[in-house]
């Protein structure tokens, strides 16, 4: 038995070791705003923050990530308030088809918990994890640019 | 894609993990950030029985000065962690650079040093900056330890020195006299989760009177192993040149070219691989003797 630690909440699984994070959230934990993409750690569609740092959750076996803070998509609303980065993505169109977006914007917050004011490039560099395959980059840069002028 | 079955352990001690991986040998794989591993075990190119994680034992995702030594490096050191840290990039700025090169920002986090050694792909982006810098790695089981020179380590694609029954439990850098530097330089069709399709890393340290003592070329992803060049070293060492454009450059750049063995595949050219190398090479230590006369 493990106990993962998602979103400040502590959950006692049962699952077999070859599980991976991915697969556990939203399996077990029905936590499916976490997307399941190419699995082999090339579209980031899977991103959540591991004691705050990106990672490609499909490449994490679940057992390893006990013992860490894990914060998925569904923990960034406040109280059913959307968080700031994803209200900004709401009013600027960074959102399009969505697949993509819990992990952009898990991306987007772990940057700018370091670099409340980060240039474009440092933005691209910041999302280069991240394919959207609605090909809307620049909305996407232009949201994370409208955090920090809310 | 799913996993397959296997067991897994995570030992908190290099001891039992030795002791593991004495029992299960080829039948056990080390877990270390799991950016190649569960990759390959998805894709069935591996099917160990056993995972041993090293996850578990203290001590091995830091870096620290060898009291005035050089440097050690923990296996588990993340791409992330050498990037930024002001250790790395203060003592070993070659490595850090190409630590930031490596894949995406979501690998960063995960891949380590070690992982990539033993990894062993020809275009590792770790593997040429460690070179130049003269890297020993350490290898553990359960009757001792062994060091070995990096680039007697890696042997081919996916190839290394490590037995069955070993770990590669730390990664030295040897303390350099002198004024020195290095640069990275990695050339691919797009900035991130790029595999090189030719990289190139470059180290010099000169002697008192200017004149270069040490001279290191490695490239990446033009051999079945990163390479360092004995032709580029040789022509180099000795020389003392007047500024960052002086010809020694061109002229080393173009033995690493001939020392370099590319192949033509769906990336580039050999060809094309070849003429990279020596604008890559000339690149990385005209940068780098630039950046030794702004230090002096």
């Amino acid at each position: 038995m493990i106990t993962l630690k998602v979103n400040n909440q502590e959950y006692d699984l049962v699952i077999p070791v070859n599980r991976t994070l991915t697969q556990v959230l939203r399996e077990n934990l029905k936590l499916t705003g976490t997307k399941q993409g190419c699995s082999v750690g090339d579209c980031g569609s899977c991103t959540v923050l591991f004691d705050g740092e990106p990672v490609n959750s499909c490449l994490v076996l679940a057992v390893e990530a006990e013992g860490h803070h894990i914060t998925t998509i569904e923990g960034l609303a406040d109280e059913g308030k959307l968080h700031p980065i994803q209200e900004a993505f709401v009013e600027k169109g960074g959102i399009q088809c969505g697949f993509c977006s819990p992990g952009m914007i898990l991306s987007a917050k772990a940057l700018l918990d370091k670099n409340p004011s980060p240039t474009e490039r440092e933005i691209r560099e910041g999302i280069s994890g991240n394919l959207c395959r609605c090909t809307g980059y620049q909305k996407i840069v232009e949201s994370i640019q409208a955090v920090d002028k809310r | 894609m799913l996993l397959p079955k296997f067991d897994y352990q995570a030992p908190t001690s290099i001891e039992e993990a030795a002791a593991l991986l004495e029992r299960y040998g080829a039948k056990a794989k080390c877990l270390a950030g799991g950016t190649d591993l569960l990759v390959n075990l998805k894709k069935k190119l591996l099917s160990p029985d056993q995972i041993i994680s090293l996850n578990k034992i203290e001590g091995y995702a830091e870096a620290a000065s060898q009291n005035g030594q050089g440097l050690s490096l923990g296996p588990l050191c993340t791409a992330a962690y050498l990037a930024g840290s002001k250790l790395i990039q203060d003592k070993s700025a070659v490595l850090a650079q190409a630590a930031a090169k490596l894949g995406s920002p979501l690998i960063r986090n995960r891949a380590t040093i070690g992982g990539n050694l033993v990894t062993a792909r020809p275009a590792s982006d770790l593997a040429p900056a460690l070179l130049v810098l003269g890297a020993q790695v350490t290898l553990v089981n359960s009757k001792g330890k062994r060091s070995v020179p990096l680039e007697a380590f890696l042997l081919g694609p996916g190839q290394t020195a490590i037995k069955e029954d070993e770990v590669l439990t730390e990664i030295i850098i040897p303390k350099e006299t002198g004024p020195s530097a290095g640069i990275y330089l990695k050339l691919g069709s797009r900035k991130s989760l790029e595999i090189s399709l030719v990289n190139a890393a470059s180290f010099l340290a000169l002697a008192s009177d200017g004149t270069i003592q040490t001279a290191r070329v490695a490239l990446g992803a033009v051999a079945p192993t990163p390479i360092l060049s004995p032709g580029a070293a040789k022509v180099l060492t000795g020389s003392k040149p007047k500024d960052s454009d002086d010809p020694v450059f061109k002229e080393a750049a173009k033995a690493a070219a001939q020392d370099s063995k590319p192949i033509t595949d769906h990336r580039g050219s050999a060809d094309y691989r070849r003429e990279m190398v020596e604008v890559l090479t000339q690149r990385t230590l005209s940068a780098a003797y630039h950046q030794l006369m702004k230090n002096a």
